[in-house]
């Protein structure tokens, strides 16, 4: 049932897809007011199979791959419709339903079975951490997608480029902003989340072999690589092209942690996650 | 015919920026310019059109050829190039087409931003001077005057300047792809110009928070920023509010006032906050290697018709009927132009007494009742006779004045008097 939900949800991502991209390039009010529906739409089947899944397997459902992109996707979309509240922003949403829509898509093919918690998992430390760091994720995934739109406007305004197709693109302040406002969230989430990890591996392992752990390594360096760029943007007025592609460099060292500790299985998290 | 138009001259769609500031004709040297135009042998009557976006020349004489011929050299030796480094730039639109040409532009079907309103006042204070000095004659009087009446028809009859998107919109359009709200924004204005002054406006109207006017004479600055609600700064002291403008209007003529070093400083101060440059004076009054800079958005007017290129296709419907427009009276211009050639008026005042005399023949012939062949070929000789020995002063007269310097008085009087075709009232309706 909640795979069929995912699926719905998923489908629905696609199709505001679409409808986000052709908002772009129309001057029209019908596709914005469908790009909303099917985003709120396709949440809430999302948020649905979620919510059975979590009843199913009696815990946060983050514990395998699947269902970590999933929970990612979900809190990506919610994160969405928050920084859109701002006034719309279907530039964003062109970015993020795609994104949306390969992390709902993997995560229904990846699915599985639901295993038994292994018990060192089991633990109020569980949600939190994972929570924290999700969301922190998400928010900067937010970040990278604004920063791209950044990289995007600027290009076109320094070479004096008519609109094309890009009609509704925002201002590169908006964008600016957006990012700005992301990365310092993700920051204070990406700390928490850092603390609550060694709090729990403390915990749990005492200490182990968790101190070098590839996720937390990855972290640290995102975490130092994003404190400078705050830093900077803050106290030296880094802003602009080189905040968006240091912002969106960070990001990337994030997917490369995504990935190859969770596809490769490396560490602690490659092997419970 | 004895009256050619013939328009020669180059536009935002023929030449770059850089070519088109090296032929405009300055303010000041406009008059001397056109004494120049008319004092040359083929020219008859001139008109010099000089905007930002175009120079064009009008002239009339009657020889097409000479006239066409000389004005491309014209142009470049009033601005000491070659007389033929402007080949690859320049236009030549003779009679109908130079008519239809001028129609276009008063409209400003032809402009940079189709339907912005600035052009028709251009052309009516160059027309104005070109009049003043004697330098346009009968036949451009009439063709500008109607340029101004058909202008006003395409604005009436038509949408097109409804949302009056002009190069300023088209500014404040660029404002907000690089700004999110304006209040907190402050647009420094640099010369007090009327394309300045609009684009001001427009910004203020979106909200700007602040505005500071900067111009050479500081009265005119108090002026313009009196009446905007903005503040008036010393022309000397650009440098040091450069780090607080935002948005940046250049519409000072002149020379280069604002350099990368100088946008460099600025934007160190404002620790690397955009800003956005529009430079709408010609010749440039900003460097564009400013544009180079991080942060900084630099676009000069040339750049802003990518930006309206867009609100052209919108407005294609609009600008159809308003080609109608200008083609009918292009026909209307063209009857009465033709009408002040003497071959074909005398052709139509015989046609027309011809005609007279030939119904009335039959009419009275019908009256008469019987008549022999004799008797009525008499009758025929003795009508055309009179009809003959009436005609023959004015035809002469007609002939004589048919112009040493294109005089037209009689042969539009004859057209009027004997209601030959094309002809219009002698007035010329005033444009509003």
């Amino acid at each position: 049932m909640e795979v069929v939900l995912l699926r719905g949800a998923s489908g629905l991502y696609l199709a505001a897809t679409v409808a986000a991209l052709t908002g772009i390039a129309v001057r029209r009010d019908f596709p914005d007011r469908l790009f909303h529906w099917l985003v709120g739409a396709g949440l809430a089947l999302h948020v649905a199979s979620i919510t059975i899944r979590a009843v199913l397997v009696g815990h946060v459902p983050a514990a395998n791959f699947g269902e970590g992109l999933s929970l990612l996707a979900a809190l990506l979309v919610t994160l969405f419709l928050v920084v859109q509240r701002r006034g719309p922003l279907i530039a964003l949403g062109a970015v993020i339903m795609p994104l949306a829509f390969g992390l709902t898509l993997a995560a229904s093919v990846l699915k599985g079975g639901a295993q038994p918690l292994p018990p060192m998992l089991r633990s109020v430390w569980l949600p939190v951490h994972v929570l924290l760091a999700f969301l922190g994720d998400a928010v900067f995934a937010i970040a990278c997608s604004a920063s791209v739109l950044y990289l995007i406007q600027e290009r076109r305004l320094k070479a004096h480029r008519g609109r094309g197709v890009l009609r509704q693109l925002p201002s590169l302040e908006r964008l600016d902003q957006v990012s700005h406002t992301c990365l310092k969230w993700g920051l204070i989430l990406l700390t928490l989340g850092i603390v609550t990890g060694i709090v729990w591996a403390h915990e749990a392992w005492g200490r182990g072999d968790w101190v070098g752990d590839p996720k937390l390594l990855f972290s640290l360096l995102v975490w130092a690589l994003y404190t400078v760029l705050l830093q900077g943007r803050m106290t030296a007025g880094w802003r602009g092209r080189w905040a968006a592609q240091l912002t969106i460099a960070g990001f990337a060292v994030i997917v490369v942690s995504l990935v190859s500790v969770n596809l490769l299985g490396l560490g602690i998290h490659g092997r419970a996650f | 015919m004895s009256q050619s138009i013939v328009l020669v001259g180059l536009s935002h769609h023929t030449a770059p920026i850089e070519v088109r500031e090296r032929v405009a004709f300055a303010d000041g040297r406009l008059e001397p310019a056109l004494r120049g135009l008319v004092s040359r042998p083929a020219v008859r009557e001139g008109v010099i059109v000089s905007t930002c976006n175009r120079v064009e020349v009008v002239a009339c004489g009657g020889d097409a050829d000479a006239v066409a011929a000389e004005l491309p050299a014209f142009i470049a030796q009033a601005h000491g190039l070659e007389g033929d480094a402007l080949a690859g730039s320049v236009y030549t639109r003779r009679d109908r087409e130079a008519v239809r040409h001028l129609f276009r532009v008063a409209s400003s079907l032809d402009s940079m931003v189709v339907g912005e309103p600035q052009i028709l006042g251009q052309l009516k204070e160059q027309y104005a001077l070109a009049a003043a000095i004697g330098a346009s004659g009968r036949v451009l009087h009439r063709c500008f005057h109607k340029s101004f009446s058909v202008a006003k028809r395409v604005r009436s009859e038509t949408g097109i300047a409804e949302k009056s998107v002009s190069v300023a919109s088209a500014a404040v359009e660029l404002a907000c792809d690089i700004f999110d709200r304006f209040d907190d924004k402050t647009a420094l204005l640099i010369g007090a110009g009327a394309m300045g002054e609009l684009t001001a406006r427009q910004l203020l109207a979106k909200g700007t928070g602040t505005l500071m006017v900067a111009n050479r004479t500081f009265e005119r600055a108090a002026d313009v920023a009196g009446e905007l609600g903005g503040m008036a700064v010393p022309f000397e002291r650009l440098g040091r509010m450069l780090p607080l403008a935002d948005l940046v209007v250049g519409a000072a003529g002149g020379d280069v006032l604002i350099r990368p070093g100088e946008i460099e400083d600025a934007m160190r101060e404002r620790r690397g906050r955009p800003m956005l440059l529009i430079d709408l004076a010609v010749p440039r009054s900003i460097d564009p290697a400013v544009n180079q800079l991080d942060g900084v958005y630099l676009f000069d007017i040339d750049d802003l018709d990518d930006v309206v290129a867009e609100n052209r296709g919108s407005r294609a419907s609009e600008a159809l009927r308003a080609e109608a427009i200008v083609e009918a009276e292009v026909e209307a211009f063209w009857t009465w132009l033709e009408g002040l050639d003497v071959v074909p008026t005398i052709v139509a005042l015989r046609d027309k007494v011809e005609g007279i005399r030939q119904r009335e023949v039959e009419r009275h012939l019908g009256a008469l009742g019987a008549v022999e062949p004799r008797q009525r070929d008499a009758i025929e000789r003795l009508t055309r006779a009179i009809v003959n020995k009436i005609l023959h002063h004015p035809v002469t007269a007609l002939r004589r004045h048919q112009s040493e310097r294109g005089e037209t008085f009689y042969v539009e009087a004859a057209r009027s008097l004997f209601r030959l075709g094309g002809a219009e009232p002698p007035d010329d309706e005033e444009e509003g």
